[in-house]
């Protein structure tokens, strides 16, 4: 390098020395010095050749000018990187210069913020639906080491659930500190009193109102409305008003992100791009009149030549009216010979062999316009031979480019994905529905489960790298999802996994909580003794080895009533004849009562409906499933005992708590009359939480002991709070858990 | 159409729009866009730069997000350097394999495009630089090395005419002629000196000719990017031989640039819009 330079220094000089002659040379023989014109000339004449020179030689050394040189090639590599540096360096020294005046604003604004912590930094790793009781299994039997050192040194207890022991309601009051009546969350799902039909509780999005007609287009005008149907304020906003900066990622019923002073990235309820809570696609050669009962679409593959074509489907075509669903075609050529498929979709090209996934590929549903919505999904291959079966995920709001702000702020969740690429983003992301419809088995749904549960680990890590102070918390989905569908094999005679002799159940569960307790591990090697860990699950998990479907026992006592010569209903009450029903029950755990002047054509006076609840809880409390003899039910709760706070209407009437072993039938929850109370659930989904919430407290441990009685899910925003130091709301309805004494965990 | 119409529709064409500086700087501009997309595209790791450039971004992000936090702030400064560096580094394979066509190609173009013929009846100079030996001459006998200078001489073709006579500057052993041509054409003038001739070509006119501003001995690297003219014989007292052709300056909205500039600018924008239209990363 240093020769180039002297190189270019001495061919420098070589031209000076032309248009820079010393005085005594200009001097001629002949008596008149040179004029202008030579030098102007000779300079000019020169010009060029030296700019190339000088360009070709520093191009071929120096990269950035190289770039610049060859123009259309590498140039924007430097220039880029050169704005980037640009941009990075004002970006710097704005920060550098500005952070003594900030610090000094929020000083005087908030004095000290952390001033009256307790903990430079909180960490809370959520784990829905870690089983207190299986943890103490696995604990007794050396298998969570990590865990037992927080229980040895710290804290374990169980952990009070709410009133559905359902994660949206359960994640809305730890985030909250108050109870559903206060948050308004009491299900997935919440009826409409008008239809009886259901709808998202957490969240409501609304196309733009305005549109502008241009021939068949119908062109929307303005924003997408997303209203967060979650009230309450998350304690993390309490924290940044006082300037305590947190990092969100992935707690429940965060969508749609508020605005707070920390970086959030949502978790459960954010849709896929269709709207939906996850809706899968199989698309396969194989002729089939079926239809998925749960969350997924058939697709045909036509097969011509040797090349077959099929497409991803989108959402709706949102510039024209009842054009249906937009789609991303793609192109496969299966190879029999090495079980393996080539694939073209859009501008990606690879090669899946039998029972692999694809990266996650973007999908670009192209509306007209220049509309375009912007997704990711990822293919699994399932077969070639002799049909061609292909498994598609759900297609994600593509982080890198949301559609739908699923973060605060917008560019969080961008910079996730430039960071470690795309990742799945819909609140429901283990796709459940496929396994229970047996489109994924148990190998291909545990690869995708665990490939977003390391997509999380990495968002976790990079978190505490960059939150030194303040607030970190992550949710971990896995451990909720890998339950459901795997606790067959924890039993030896679960009607799901009849088929498989119990010496060949795999250890999966055990397995699950054996990769939770070696991430605690990693994390604790991440923490000084100034930083209080905590591990916590919204519940706890229980067998799902029987349904029981709730509407079809008030049809058979009298409560709900049919349509003429009807002994069963369709799906959302099809055929309930809603003038002489009095009670009814959707969701997981709801009970409502058909009101008068509430639901739309209520019958029950509102005065007799206190006296209907009773009759109704001392009908269905300790109600027994004839074939086992055990108690189906084991309380009945009605909500006015257990919900109080503002949106208290919206609850259901009565919540029922399953016994242990029982849930809700698939019928039950979607507003199903069938003809049977009790039956076998022989789904995938074998373990399930949304029963007696006595029976399925989650898990606390953490690394400081805390002194608490009997510590409650609501108790975990008024303690963090009070640990920071700043003044809890009144209107809390946790309480604070005493902290014993700072000790410090050996993480070795 | 008699041949004088032809003569004037060809000539026509020539000084059309089309085959201006400028019309063949676009077009050039345009096709070597396009050209170097396509080879960078293919000779590069392209997901390995795309994965380069997204780091990039989300430290650049996290610049922004964590602007709170100092020591956030500088480590992600930290890795955006060292990102950058990555990041050239897999520019550098498909830049090696970009710039040598580009370069050759530029240095052909140059001759062209770089500088004007001479205007008839123009002045211009003639520069003819003596070698070493004369030098060597020059340290052992001052009076000699003089005496050498004054040995050289000119001829030229009855179309160039000499408006001055010829200035020695002795400190750099070179002997200065001004020269006007009086004629469009290309023309050979023959230097004389030690008893060993040499000739320099010269264009006089407006056209797109290819020009060389000098002839040189020897310097093979220097003559492949400067001389469009074979090498002087090596044991020639003559060093070089050069003229002063004017730079070409090329219009563009009222201002006169080099082609180079021009190149520049447009081949990038050029670029710019192929890699879009063809989903290569840069």
């Amino acid at each position: 390098m240093n020769r180039m330079w002297e190189a270019i220094a001495r061919l420098d000089y070589a031209q000076g020395r032309l248009v820079r002659l010393p005085a005594s040379a200009t001097k001629l023989g002949y008596g008149f010095s040179l004029s202008p014109l030579y030098c102007q000339r000779r300079h000019f004449a020169d010009k060029s050749v030296r700019t190339t020179r000088v360009l070709l030689l520093v191009l071929i050394f120096l990269p950035t000018l190289a770039h610049a040189y060859a123009g259309p090639g590498a140039g924007f590599a430097v220039l880029s990187s050169f704005w980037a540096i640009f941009v990075a360096f004002l970006y710097s020294f704005y920060a550098l210069v500005t952070w003594p005046f900030r610090q000094l604003f929020r000083f005087i604004r908030r004095r000290n913020a952390y001033g009256k912590a307790t903990f430079e930094r909180a960490v809370i790793l959520g784990f829905d639906g870690m089983d207190p009781e299986l943890a103490e299994r696995f604990m007794k039997e050396g298998r969570l080491p990590n865990l037992s050192k927080l229980r040895e040194k710290g804290t374990f207890s169980r952990l009070r659930t709410t009133f559905p022991a359902i994660s949206p309601v359960a994640w809305s009051t730890f985030m909250t500190g108050v109870n559903p009546g206060k948050h308004n969350i009491y299900d997935f799902l919440a009826r409409d009193t008008s239809n009886y039909l259901p709808y998202l509780s957490s969240a409501e999005i609304k196309g733009p109102k305005r549109h502008i007609k241009i021939g068949k287009y119908s062109i929307p005008f303005g924003k997408t409305e997303i209203k967060a149907m979650r009230k309450g304020t998350p304690f993390w906003h309490w924290l940044g008003n006082a300037g305590i900066f947190s990092s969100v990622i992935r707690v429940p019923v965060t969508f749609p992100p508020e605005k707070f002073q920390g970086v959030l990235l949502s978790g459960m309820c954010v849709p896929d791009l269709k709207g939906s809570q996850g809706t899968f696609c199989l698309c396969t050669t194989r002729a089939s009149e079926d239809r998925f009962r749960e969350g997924g679409v058939r697709v045909p593959i036509e097969r011509k030549n040797g090349v077959c074509r099929s497409y991803v489907p989108g959402p709706d075509n949102p510039l024209v009216e009842k054009a249906g669903e937009l789609r991303a075609d793609f192109e496969i050529r299966p190879e029999l010979g090495s079980k393996s498929a080539r694939f073209v979709f859009g501008s990606e090209k690879f090669t899946l062999k039998i029972g692999e996934y694809s990266e996650w590929l973007p999908a670009e549903f192209k509306a007209g316009m220049g509309f375009t919505a912007h997704g990711i999904c990822r293919f699994y291959l399932k077969g070639v031979s002799p049909e061609v079966e292909i498994y598609v995920t759900p297609v994600n709001i593509d982080p890198g480019h949301p559609d739908l702000p699923i973060s605060h702020p917008v560019t969080y969740s961008i910079y996730l994905a430039k960071l470690f690429g795309p990742y799945a983003t819909l609140g429901l992301a283990e796709d459940t529905w496929a396994l229970n419809e047996h489109v994924l088995d148990d190998d291909a749904f545990l690869a995708q489960a665990y490939g977003n549960h390391e997509d999380r680990e990495r968002m976790l890590f990079d978190a505490l790298d960059k939150t030194r102070q303040g607030l970190c918390t992550c949710v971990f989905d896995t451990t909720d999802r890998v339950q459901h569908m795997f606790w067959r094999y924890l039993e030896e005679d679960h009607p799901a996994a009849r088929d498989v002799p119990h010496s060949q159940h795999p250890p999966v569960i055990q397995d699950l909580y054996e990769r939770m307790d070696r991430l605690i591990g990693r994390v604790m090697e991440k923490i000084d003794d100034d930083t209080l860990l905590m591990v916590i699950s919204d519940h706890g998990f229980k067998s799902f080895a029987r349904c029981m479907n709730v509407n079809a026992w008030l049809y058979q006592n009298g409560y709900l009533a049919l349509k003429e010569g009807k002994t069963e209903s369709g799906d959302w009450f099809e055929d309930v004849d809603w003038s002489r029903t009095r009670a009814y029950t959707m969701g997981l755990n709801g009970l409502y009562l058909n009101i008068k002047g509430r639901e739309k054509q209520g019958i029950v006076d509102p005065a007799e409906a206190e006296a209907l609840k009773d009759e109704l809880q001392k009908g269905l409390n300790g109600l027994v499933d004839p074939a086992s003899g055990a108690v189906g039910i084991t309380g009945v709760f009605i909500a006015d005992n257990v919900y109080r706070g503002p949106y208290t209407e919206n609850s259901p009437d009565l919540i029922v708590g399953y016994g242990a072993g029982y849930r809700a039938s698939w019928d039950s929850v979607m507003g199903k009359v069938t003809g049977q109370i009790f039956e076998d659930n022989t789904k995938a989904w074998s373990g399930d939480h949304c029963i007696d919430p006595r029976l399925v407290p989650g898990v606390l441990f953490s690394s400081h002991k805390f002194i608490a009685d009997k510590p409650a899910i609501v108790d975990v925003a008024p303690t963090i709070l009070k640990l920071f130091g700043l003044a809890l709301p009144g209107h809390f309805d946790g309480k604070p858990w005493t902290l014993a004494a700072k000790v410090r965990i050996d993480t070795a | 159409m008699t041949m004088v119409a032809h003569a004037e529709a060809i000539a026509a064409f020539r000084f059309s729009p089309l085959t201006s500086p400028l019309a063949i700087v676009v077009v050039l501009s345009l096709v070597v866009g396009l050209l170097m997309v396509v080879l960078f595209g293919y000779t590069s790791d392209q997901k390995a730069i795309s994965r380069a450039k997204d780091q990039l971004k989300a430290h650049l992000l996290a610049v922004r997000l964590y602007r709170d936090q100092i020591p956030v702030v500088m480590g992600s400064y930290g890795k955006i350097l060292r990102g950058t560096g990555s990041y050239l580094k897999l520019a550098f394979k498909p830049l090696l394999y970009v710039i040598i066509p580009i370069t050759l190609l530029m240095v052909q173009i140059d001759r062209y495009l770089g500088q004007t013929p001479l205007p008839v009846n123009a002045p211009f100079l003639l520069t003819v630089h003596l070698g070493e030996q004369s030098s060597n001459a020059k340290a052992a006998d001052a009076s000699m090395a003089v005496d050498a200078m004054n040995k050289v001489t000119l001829e030229l073709p009855p179309e160039i005419t000499m408006t001055a006579p010829p200035v020695h500057i002795d400190a750099d052993n070179e002997v200065v002629w001004r020269l006007a041509g009086t004629k469009d054409g290309e023309y050979e003038l023959k230097i004389v000196a030690a008893g060993q001739s040499a000739t320099k070509a010269v264009c006089v006119g407006s056209d797109l000719p290819r020009i060389s501003t000098v002839r040189l001995r020897g310097r093979f690297w220097e003559r492949m990017f400067s001389s469009a003219e074979p090498a002087l014989p090596e044991k020639s007292p003559i060093e070089s031989i050069s003229i002063n052709y004017p730079d070409r300056n090329i219009e563009v909205a009222g201002y006169g640039m080099n082609w180079i500039w021009l190149f520049f600018i447009l081949s990038m924008v050029a670029g710019f819009i192929f890699k879009e239209l063809l989903g290569i990363q840069i």
